[in-house]
């Protein structure tokens, strides 16, 4: 009898059948796979809960279908803005939202340049390692009862995985060894300071008012939306997710036009389209920090036929719509000066923290939630 | 077949490579010459190129694609071969213009280099400039041939007996094409210092003014118009005046050359004007002298008038002129070090071009 920490193999079955997503429209389907014999092992780990919150919703699956949307509507957005069409002719009758595809295809297929001056080893494994920072929240965050950990710690654990990723970036800018690319890290670096002080506080906050860093525990708390509770911290956090993507009143770490893409220069290929994408992971993520802290997370209106997925596929809603009122951003907004981006972060960003923070200790002596 | 499409039509995934090639052309801004008024045109709303999926992105790494965008001088096409070296492979090039094409409007200029002598280019599109509509069909022909893997002209022309229309005179027949003028006329008048009878008062007492205080130092001053005064010297003076008028006439406006190879001489023409003194700042004084062409030598006057340093080594790269003591003499400053010496000088010849017109057009 093979056994796997002790259990035999109908007994882990059982578990995972146990704790799996039950989704009522395609039940009749999941009765019959789970009557193969091979497969059913393979529909049962990707259903059980822990792996189905990382692999489809919200984790790697949701990932990707918010970037190749959120790169499409944001070229969109910006051409409707500027009375331009946009990206149209590769697939007409769905308005080009293949055209993200394309590019990867290409990119996935074009010749990756390490150059002469690059540190080849860090060059290459950086864009890969920099996964790690933002996949590792995915498995903290629930989605209703879809959720990898639950730890009283998540909220914390989540928020100090994030601040990883501009390290990976300044990584990123130093193997580059290019002198754009070195001006951006240290951009990077500035703003990295300015605005994560800020982050931390309004989250900080955050906590005071539900009184937990578990998110699960944040969402069941959640009667009335965080964003009304503490609209301080809403608007502040707004403001830090758009500067830690670097979304356009704050690009300022890549500023394309002064500094050519700064950390990013050199890369190119498949490369490239990794690390560009990185800004778009960290803001799918940041998008569910602020729907989980702010928007009621995986809260809405059941729908019975989706049965579990009903909470994840809100929660992604609401990530998305933070998505694009990010892009939205980009559109409509020059770009600001690294000085005033920084007084920005130092100066009213901070005040604006405190003042959520007073806010969120008043709530609190009130009654809290 | 270039290697690029042979890459992209090879392997069982070829269809995957070959859409994504198609439909991810981005265009990296090499903004050479006037042309790229219409690729900024093509782009913008109107026209719109990033319906087919082509954006225009800053930096040579993450591009696919190079419009050359008109007239490529010597120096540009060093900048244009590196910016093609560092774009990664699979790459393409479209050069658009007449002057991409063979030169233009610059045909046969000194300074000009055929973008298809430095780069393999995949198509060309012509005009002077061409239309938004042009550019965005070379880029759709681009896209087919990344599918197809071949080359096709997009214009068809079919050919036309002319002769049976109009009788061409046998004279004319045999010199179809414009020749550049190659000989030097016999003896041009140039006459820089005519003389004017002008009614201006202020002019005149400049004039006594001038000649008080450069006494010995001039041949003549003259007035030739309104504000316009011509001071005649020799080379070795020039020195001296410029250090006795350095603080009312304060900097030189231009510096300039002019070559009379019949009488064998560079005539040197220093402008120089006031920003300091009000009723002085219309007034143009030119100071002009006179040193020979096979030992062109002058005094640098850029130690008196800083602002004629980038000037006299402009002149000193068109014309050889030697500018003693400026400490640049010798090497090029604005043209390209491989630029064949002294341009402007009229006896300069270029190797000549032809154009060769072939019976079949296609
Ligand atoms: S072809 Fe005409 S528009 Fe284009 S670069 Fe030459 S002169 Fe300018």
């Amino acid at each position: 009898m093979v056994t796997i920490f002790g259990l035999t193999i109908s007994e882990i079955m059982n578990i995972m059948v146990k704790e799996g997503v039950s989704i009522p429209l395609i039940q009749p389907l999941i009765d019959f796979l789970l009557k193969i014999p091979i497969i059913q092992y393979v529909v049962a780990l990707i259903l059980w809960k822990p792996v189905f919150a990382v692999l489809i919703l919200p984790g790697l699956g949701g990932l990707m279908i918010s970037l190749l949307f959120i790169i499409w509507f944001e070229r969109k957005l910006t051409a409707r803005i500027q009375w331009r069409m946009g990206p149209l002719e590769v697939s007409r009758p769905i308005a080009g939202l293949m055209q993200p595809m394309a590019d990867g295809m290409r990119y996935l297929f074009q010749e990756v340049i390490v150059h002469r001056g690059a540190h080849k080893p860090y060059f290459v494994q950086l864009p890969i390692l920099a996964f790690i920072p933002i996949l590792l929240p995915i498995v903290f965050i629930p989605a209703g009862s879809i959720y990898g950990i639950n730890s009283p710690y998540s909220l914390i654990i989540t928020v100090a995985l994030l601040a990883l990723i501009p390290v990976t970036i300044i990584a990123i800018g130093w193997a580059s060894n290019s002198k754009f690319a070195y001006i951006g890290s240290v951009r990077e670096a500035f703003m990295y300071f300015a605005y994560e002080i800020p982050f931390m506080i309004m989250v900080l906050g955050m906590i005071i008012i539900y009184g937990t860093a578990d998110m699960a525990t944040i969402v069941e708390k959640q009667g009335i939306w965080g964003a009304f509770l503490n609209p301080f911290a809403f608007l502040g956090i707004l403001i830090t997710t758009a500067m830690a993507t670097s979304r356009l009143p704050f690009e300022i770490a890549e500023a394309d036009q002064e500094i050519a893409f700064g950390p990013f220069v050199e890369y190119s290929g498949i490369l490239f389209g990794l690390v560009m994408t990185l800004a778009y992971e960290k803001m799918y993520i940041m998008g569910l920090i602020v729907s989980v802290l702010f928007l009621g997370g995986g809260g809405g209106p059941a729908i019975p036929l989706l049965g579990d997925l009903s909470p994840a596929i809100w929660l992604f809603i609401k990530a998305l719509a933070v998505m694009m009122v990010m892009a939205f951003l980009r559109s409509i907004y020059p770009r600001y000066r690294l000085d005033q981006a920084l007084r920005i972060g130092w100066n009213s960003l901070i005040s604006l923290s405190l003042l959520s923070l007073v806010v969120a200790v008043i709530v609190r002596f009130m009654g809290g939630v | 077949m270039d290697e690029h499409i042979e890459f992209l039509k090879s392997g069982p995934l070829s269809l995957v490579k070959r859409w994504g090639a198609k439909w991810s052309l981005w265009p990296v801004h090499l903004v050479t010459a006037c042309c790229g008024v219409e690729l900024a045109h093509a782009y913008a709303c109107g026209y719109d190129g990033e319906r087919l999926g082509s954006l225009n992105y800053g930096i040579c790494r993450q591009t696919n694609l190079i419009i050359v965008e008109g007239a490529i001088t010597r120096k540009m096409a060093k900048v244009l071969r590196i910016t093609w070296e560092q774009m990664p492979d699979p790459k393409f090039v479209i050069v658009m213009g007449a002057c991409g094409l063979n030169g233009g409007l610059f045909w046969n200029g000194y300074h000009m280099v055929k973008p298809s002598d430095v780069v393999p280019v995949d198509y060309f599109i012509p005009g002077c400039p061409p239309t938004p509509e042009a550019l965005l069909r070379g880029i759709r022909a681009l896209q087919d041939k990344i599918m197809t893997g071949e080359t096709n002209s997009t214009a068809k022309f079919s050919k036309a007996d002319l002769s049976s229309i109009i009788e061409i005179p046998e004279e004319i027949k045999q010199k179809r094409v414009p020749t550049p003028p190659h000989s030097i006329a016999k003896a041009p008048v140039i006459q820089i210092d005519g003389q004017r009878e002008i009614e201006w008062d202020e002019g005149a007492n400049l004039i006594q003014t001038l000649k008080k205080d450069l006494e010995g130092l001039y041949i003549s001053i003259e007035m030739t118009d309104l504000n316009r005064i011509c001071l005649k010297t020799t080379p070795e003076k020039t020195p001296e005046i410029a250090e006795r008028l350095k603080f009312t006439f304060d900097h030189v406006k231009s510096v300039n050359v002019v070559d009379v190879p019949n009488e064998n001489k560079f005539i040197i023409e220093y402008v120089v004007s006031s920003y300091g003194v009000k009723d002085l700042m219309p007034v143009l004084l030119s100071i002009i002298t006179e040193i020979p062409r096979d030992n062109p030598r002058h005094p640098s006057l850029a130690k008196h008038w800083p602002s004629a340093d980038y000037m006299e080594r402009e002149m000193h790269e068109f014309f050889g002129v030697w500018f003693e003591d400026n400490p640049w003499m010798g090497r090029n400053f604005l043209l390209s070090p491989d630029t064949p010496e002294y341009p402007l000088r009229k006896d300069f010849k270029l190797p000549r071009e032809t154009y060769v017109l072939r019976g079949d057009s296609r």
